[in-house]
């Protein structure tokens, strides 16, 4: 082996896209017996900068990075901070869990194309959302609720398996009572207390009425979801091109580099996480 | 540009002067096969040889990097650098070189990969022309990457009785000024010319063995996506993830931490990855979108004659042949393009 | 992390097995000084003399063969948070499994050809078909770098999960040569990997040690080990080598 050059070897440093911002967590909360709420601030309180739809790396030294949907909407009040709903399901997950107040957590980000805000104003919007589908559209919906104005008519359906894995109940709450926001609820399996809708979310679309030429239907949740509620909101006649989703895939690097993400030429983490139907009708790996 | 002639008993003249301000990495020779390792003189190298075991790509984009250390408990890296020192990649085939401006045309898109970036400004390439078509693995001429095109700093020729250079970079320059006692000037037009008759008589060695020609292979991977082909190639393949790492274009990676024996600390760093191994494309609630070795060797070949083209405007198969060659179960590259050929004429 | 944190307490135990994985713990020398700072190590045949019953993490060597060997194993997991079965003879029965072609009596009698011999003998089983095993570290032996990967996991709370894959993803990164292009026979294509291809990157070939890998592609696997000179008969005798507990549960569904 060589040894003439070796005192040759530079190190070379590198301005690296992959070093973590700091966050500080500043609010917790257990939502469900697997789902955490976290607050989370940026250094000197700078603002992420995100625009609903879009995705954040974490990062927790010694366990490693994952990407995780920001739920909260950038026109709310206090922009210092942005949140986030995690399931504990996994190692980086099971770790993030047992964060709390005061902790420190590496972010990367915001990474994606958001949901395509300018097409839907204008428009009315019909949100559906299924089990954890509501934490990255919680984000959307209220920024439509804090610039009500410049949507039509907005109707929120939501669904999830029972009624004690709702996340944002309270907050859920006050949508529904607002008068200029058309809701409707649906757990898959009631129990004794339940006094709302019984059934799959699929149920609660033809209910809705809507304006086909003027209505986007945004939806999120688990991929067997999809499939069943993009065939109803076809059968009502929303077009292709105005049924936006959102879709979850493992990306590593959040930079359209390291391939986890990919479906047929698209990568997840930078050509979506939100698509267009029209964009990935027919692609079989995307739902 | 330039083209220069160099006496054959002066390569080694050459090496050593090139050896004086780098590193130099060459195919050599490691039991029956060859691979790309430092090189202290000139007659370590096997300037004639199959395409190495893995693709220079490693010295662009190691098998394993380190992005940056990390102290526990902190959010930001400590440090994040590359060790390396400028390096000369020699004798490198015209299809390694297109492989090289795939991986450019990934890792310098925009958002730019910064470990990429500073590594290929530490690399000049010297490439070394086939005369002779290596093997029956190789479909070089229907990817059109058999003559240099572009993507080297000094191509070498051999023209029979000495070498002729093809100078193509500002460091390629470099390195030939301060050569200079050692080569032979002759006009340019003179040694253009010569050189299109070398490749002529070149080509009679050259077999073509892809039924499509070059403008027809997008096409065909078009139609191609539900064809049954697919299934045969899944039945046969393991998993065993050869063919992507010997893939001069593959990219993929994954990230982990390994942290240091005392916990104090470690370093967060990417390794190769494939599409070939099951748990690549699984997300975290257990879903898993290629779930099917077919659906997952149908991806690598439209990642390389599909996707690659809507993306990057640029077929991602180098033909060199590497994954053909490695493959255990014998999946051949060229049997399935041709089986998919054959179906869409069929049809 | 506070300094008031107490040491996560540590306990080997050894079954029936030959002590090899433990010996290679041993090897670790500095690397095993670092992990001290973390742990207590309380129970450890090889390396130190004392014992205790109070410990976090069990590591289990060797296989299950005999009754009191299962309520000693049973006993242990009652004690221990995590269990770790480490070493093929723990992790897959290794080729203690071989043990199962025999009967008690055919197998007393092959090994001691008639004279009388007082212990009992049993048939051998992987830690995981007596009792819960929460973390695999195979090998026979362990690698050291694997089992310090692990141990590190373990400690983070991050666990520890060997890859589904064979060694052949991590032969190719290393660039060796296929031994199977050098016209030899290697179980590296039908063996989980984890080991850093250690055998076949030192010119040795694979056994499949670690056991067969996640998911195997039936027939494919078996073509190349064909096609590449094995006969049927070498390859079940292959097979059996390090898989023949894993080979008969699944037969029994």
């Amino acid at each position: 082996m060589c040894k003439c050059n070796q005192d040759a070897s530079k190190t070379i440093s590198v301005d690296s896209i992959y070093s973590p911002m700091e966050g500080t967590i500043v609010k917790t909360e257990n939502m469900t017996e697997t789902e955490k709420f976290f607050e989370i601030k940026l250094e000197e309180g700078k603002p992420l900068g995100d625009i609903p739809g879009q995705f954040v790396e974490l990062s927790i030294f010694g366990i490693g990075e994952a990407p995780i949907s920001v739920s909260s909407s950038p026109t709310k009040q206090d922009q210092s901070t942005f949140e986030i709903v995690v399931r504990n399901v996994g190692m980086f997950t099971a770790a993030l869990n047992k964060l709390d107040v005061g902790d420190k957590i590496g972010v990367r980000g915001p990474f994606g194309r958001p949901f395509p805000i300018d097409d839907l104003k204008g428009n009315d919007l019909m949100f559906v959302a299924g089990g954890l589908g509501i934490v990255p559209l919680r984000s959307l919906i209220n920024f439509v609720i804090d610039r009500r104005r410049d949507f039509g008519a907005v109707s929120i359906l939501l669904g999830c398996k029972s009624p004690n894995e709702r996340l944002f109940v309270d907050e859920i709450d006050k949508w529904s009572n607002l008068t200029d926001i058309n809701y409707a609820c649906t757990v898959d399996k009631a129990d004794p207390d339940w006094k709302g809708n019984v059934g799959v979310i699929t149920t609660l679309i033809p209910g809705v009425d809507l304006d086909v030429n003027k209505t986007y239907a945004v939806v999120v949740g688990p991929p067997i979801m999809y499939k069943f509620v993009i065939k109803e909101l076809l059968k009502k006649g929303v077009p292709e091109n105005k049924i936006v989703l959102s879709l979850e895939r493992r990306m590593k690097c959040g930079l359209g580099k390291c391939g986890h993400c990919q479906i047929n030429d698209l990568y997840v983490c930078q050509d979506g996480p939100t698509f267009l139907y029209s964009e990935i009708k027919g692609l079989e790996e995307a739902l | 540009m330039r083209y220069v002639y160099l006496d054959k008993d002066n390569l080694g003249k050459f090496f050593d002067l090139l050896k004086e301000d780098y590193k130099i990495v060459g195919p050599v020779k490691k039991e029956n096969k060859f691979v790309f390792a430092e090189v202290e003189d000139v007659s370590e190298m096997s300037l004639e040889y199959i395409p190495t075991i893995l693709p220079p790509k490693k010295y662009f984009f190691p098998q394993k990097e380190k992005l940056g250390d990390f102290n526990m408990g902190d959010t930001k890296m400590s440090q994040t650098s590359i060790e390396m020192q400028p390096t000369v990649i020699f004798g490198a085939h015209t299809c390694d070189i297109d492989g090289i401006e795939c991986s450019d045309a990934v890792f310098h898109k925009d958002p730019a990969d910064p470990y990429y970036s500073k590594r290929s400004k530490m690399i000049t390439v010297i490439g070394y022309e086939c005369m002779f078509q290596c093997d029956d693995c190789a479909t070089c001429v229907t990817m059109d990457t058999h003559n240099p095109k572009a993507g080297y700093d000094i191509m070498i020729t051999d023209a029979k009785d000495k070498y002729i250079l093809h100078v193509n970079s500002p460091k390629g320059n470099e390195i030939i000024q301060k050569a200079g006692e050692l080569l032979e000037n002759d006009s340019e037009e003179k040694i253009k010319s010569y050189l299109v008759k070398l490749r002529e008589e070149k080509m009679k060695k050259f077999k073509v063995s892809l039924i499509a020609n070059y403008n027809e292979l997008k096409d065909i991977f078009d139609g191609s996506y539900n064809s049954k082909i697919w299934e045969d190639v899944g039945k046969r393949c393991v998993s065993c993830g050869n063919c992507t790492a010997v893939c001069p274009t593959c990219y993929c990676f994954d990230i982990y931490d390994d942290v240091k024996l005392d916990i104090s600390g470690g370093d967060r760093t990417r390794i190769w990855d494939s599409c070939q191994l099951k748990p690549f494309a699984e997300v975290a609630g257990g879903e898993n979108f290629r779930e099917e070795r077919s659906s997952r060797q149908r991806h690598r070949l439209f990642r390389k004659f599909d996707y690659s083209v809507n993306k990057y405007n640029k077929f991602f198969c180098t033909g060199c042949g590497r994954c053909t060659r490695t493959c255990m179960a014998g999946i051949s590259l060229i049997d399935t393009v041709n089986d998919l050929t054959k179906e869409k004429n069929n049809v | 992390m506070s300094e008031a944190k107490q040491k996560v307490r540590v306990a080997f135990f050894d079954f029936a097995d030959c002590e090899g994985c433990q010996l290679q713990v041993t090897y670790l020398n500095e690397a095993f000084l670092g992990l001290l700072e973390h742990v207590d190590i309380v129970n450890f045949r090889e390396a130190i003399s004392e014992k205790s019953d109070d410990y976090d993490i069990a590591f289990i060597e060797g296989s299950i063969t005999r009754k009191h060997d299962e309520e000693r194993i049973k006993k242990i997991r009652e004690n221990a948070k995590i269990i770790v079965a480490y070493g093929a003879c723990a992790c897959t029965g290794g080729v203690n499994g071989l043990r199962r072609h025999y009967t008690d009596e055919e197998a007393k009698e092959i090994v001691y050809k008639g004279r009388e011999f007082p212990l009992e003998a049993g048939r051998p089983k992987p830690v995981h078909e007596v009792v819960k095993v929460d973390y695999y570290i195979h090998g026979c032996p362990t690698n050291n770098d694997e089992f310090v990967k692990a141990v590190k996991g373990i400690l983070l709370g991050k666990g520890y999960t060997p890859p589904s894959y064979s060694v052949c993803v991590e032969c190719k990164l290393k660039e060796n040569v296929c031994l199977f292009e050098k016209g030899q026979t290697c179980m590296g294509p039908v063996t989980r990997a984890g080991c850093d291809a250690w055998c076949t990157s030192y010119g040795n070939k694979c056994y499949g040690c670690r056991g067969m890998l996640d998911n195997p592609a039936e027939q494919g696997q078996m073509d190349i080990l064909e096609k590449n000179g094995y006969t049927i008969a070498e390859l079940k005798q292959k097979f059996e080598t390090y898989n023949m507990c894993r080979m008969e549960a699944e037969k029994n569904g």
